[in-house]
């Protein structure tokens, strides 16, 4: 991902327009995880995308063990805006959303769960907050429906990514998102980072909105997963938190760290050093080989850090940390 | 995500570029405008001036708007705050000129010098480093680090440049594409382009005074200079060979392993194989190797990168003709 995007023009207008020379929406849902009945969420979504002047694609992908619904493939059958795209295995939701990407045609690109988790008016909400010249909104669902339980594990995120993130969002995990194509072309995707969607935006300098938008009933349910889904959660966090102050400076992280160690390391040895002229015998501390380990990790962890540096610097020349958003 | 810096083709090229980042100067805008132009009147060749709002939260973008109605200034407006280096960077790659000129935003460097800094680069040289002369700064806040700071550098890279943080300087357009910065490196670009086999020398310039707005640099970056400075090192001196440069931190862990032997040998043979104190010497030793040895390793891995890069225009040094 980048403090480092890529050398852009300044977002225009030029825009694929279809025959009719209407614009062109390309929903992405990506089917993973949960799916509710998607002709459903088709429909309720596509009545809504009738009421405005552009013309409208879906793009359903789905992940590894879903596979479409043999009503879903008889509208996808009748109507070429609807598209269905199929993985062979799982690969999760980032690499689901980043095919829906390359696959749509739209110059504004909504991604949408698989599910009701808000309700399908919001979708206008949203496109006419994008109509006002932000480049990306993100609905935050607002009133929420649900327990406190999903609304403390939710804040606790937010808290953590806040720390790193100029701008506070209240609810990233909400997957119905509006963006102008450019904008997610350069959005750095891959691992699990569509978690984190609007704070990659955000870094890559792009204006980004939330809209409050009316929570759906069905998504309102309490959600308490197995413990390794928590752990996965908190390492999704340490490596955004990683990839956002450090991916330019790998040094300064791995040698804080290392300074540390190497500091506790010295510090003890100088001490036995010490001990051992005042005359007592060390040969049979383990504290020596405490130390000496202190030292030794200490020394990999810069030296890593500097593996890290030369990367970074071989990629220099083909990497911007700025991105132009308007030229006088 | 990849695409090479872009060159922008006008009708008319102009010789020179001023570039000049600005993050919330708002009331410098304008003052600085004018002082710039009025000092180029008597540069003969033709000019632009490059202003970089990088994110300013306060009215630049709409002053440099205002600046930008003459055409010999161009304004960039970047999406979020990046950095000075991210921004000098922007205007670098959006200069149209043989010669680029970069200073600071702030009205502290004096746009008056930029004529001789562009004579001088005439003499032969890639780049031209100011050199304040009698500091307008805190003494203990500002000038003390940067002593410091510049007499580490001139150490450690052996480039002799007296005064590395002056924005001020001038650069051959040759020079900027070979040096692709980012992070905070524009404190080290006389080192970087040394390594990249650059014509360097330095001059005085004036200094002034803080007129309005405030400093952006506090005494809290030392730290983190100090660690960029290791980096400096390791990509000035091994970029082309960091398994040297890995090998030669592997020496030490090396030597200690050795002296941990040394000592187990003479353990073992005053006192007897039957004291479990013995057990230390060679646990410590073994550790030290296994450190000599991830060294190594890591230097491997580090020429694999480098291997995977190789084409890259860092790695050609520039040269000049001799006539």
């Amino acid at each position: 991902m980048s403090a480092q995007g890529i050398l852009m023009e300044p977002i225009s207008d030029a825009s694929t327009r279809t025959a009719t020379g209407t614009k062109l929406i390309s929903v992405v849902v990506p089917v993973v995880e949960r799916a509710d009945d998607l002709v459903a969420v088709y429909q309720a979504f596509a009545r809504e995308l009738d009421t405005r002047p552009e013309d409208y694609e879906f793009l359903f992908i789905f992940d590894g063990r879903f596979t479409p619904p043999p009503e879903l493939l008889e509208v996808a059958r009748k109507k070429d805006s609807v598209r269905l795209l199929r993985f062979a295995r799982a690969f999760g939701e980032t690499a689901a959303l980043r095919l829906g990407i390359e696959k749509s045609r739209g110059d504004t690109i909504i991604t949408l769960p698989a599910y009701f988790q808000v309700q399908p008016e919001g979708i206008r909400l949203l496109l006419e907050a994008a109509g006002t010249g932000a480049d990306m909104v993100v609905a935050s669902r607002s009133p929420r429906l649900d327990s406190w339980l999903n609304r403390l594990q939710s804040r606790a995120f937010h808290s953590i990514v806040a720390g790193v993130s100029d701008q506070r969002f209240h609810d990233m995990a909400c997957g119905v998102r509006v963006m102008r194509r450019p904008v997610a072309e350069a959005l750095p995707l891959y691992g699990d980072l569509h978690r984190f969607i609007p704070a990659l935006a955000l870094r890559e300098g792009f204006r980004v909105e939330e809209v409050s938008v009316p929570q759906h009933p069905g998504d309102a349910r309490t959600r308490v997963y197995r413990p390794g889904v928590y752990l996965r959660r908190v390492l999704d966090i340490a490596a955004f938190f990683f990839l956002a102050k450090f991916t330019e400076k790998p040094l300064r992280f791995f040698g804080l760290v290392g300074s540390v160690f190497l500091g506790v390391g010295a510090i003890m040895s100088v001490v036995l050093m010490v001990q051992r002229i005042e005359g007592q015998g060390i040969a049979n501390r383990p504290a020596l080989l405490l130390a000496v380990l202190f030292l030794a990790l200490g020394v990999q962890l810069m030296g890593l850090g500097l593996v890290g540096e030369i990367i970074v610097h071989l990629r220099a020349p083909h990497r911007r940390a700025y991105r132009v958003r308007e030229r006088a | 995500m990849v695409s090479a810096p872009l060159t922008v083709v006008h009708d008319s090229v102009p010789a020179l570029s001023v570039v000049a980042p600005l993050y919330n100067e708002a009331q410098n805008v304008r003052p600085l405008i004018e002082w710039i132009l009025q000092a180029l009147q008597s540069y003969e060749g033709s000019y632009e001036i490059i202003l970089v709002d990088d994110g300013s939260r306060d009215g630049t973008w709409g002053e440099v708007r205002a600046a930008a109605a003459d055409p010999r200034v161009r304004g960039l407006r970047l999406g979020a705050n990046v950095g000075q280096t991210a921004a000098m960077m922007a205007g670098f790659d959006h200069a149209r000129g043989e010669v680029v000129v970069s200073l600071d935003g702030d009205l502290q460097n004096d746009p008056r010098d930029i004529p001789a800094l562009v004579a001088k680069l005439d003499e032969g040289y890639d780049l031209v480093c100011g050199w304040r002369q009698r500091r307008q700064d805190k003494l203990l806040l500002r000038r003390v680090p940067s002593w410091l700071a510049n007499r580490l550098i001139k150490r450690l890279t052996g480039v002799p440049i007296t005064d590395n943080g002056c924005s001020l300087k001038a650069y051959r357009r040759d020079l900027l594409q070979r040096i692709s910065l980012y992070a905070e490196q524009h404190r080290f670009i006389p080192a970087l382009s040394a390594s990249a086999g650059a014509r360097i020398t330095e001059m005085p310039v004036r200094h002034h005074a803080r007129r309005f707005g405030e400093s952006k640099y506090g005494i809290s970056r030392t730290l983190k200079v100090l660690v960029d400075l290791i980096t400096l090192k390791m990509i000035t001196t091994f970029r082309s060979r960091p398994l040297l440069g890995f090998g030669i931190a592997a020496i030490p862990a090396m030597i200690i392993s050795l002296v941990f032997a040394a000592l187990w040998v003479v353990s073992l043979t005053q006192f007897g194989p039957e004291k479990a104190s013995a057990l230390v010497f060679p646990g410590a030793g073994l550790l030290a190797m296994g450190v000599a040895f991830y060294l190594f390793m890591l230097g491997l891995v580090a020429e694999v990168a480098l291997n995977s890069e190789r084409g890259n225009a860092n790695d050609i040094p520039n040269a000049w003709e001799v006539r």
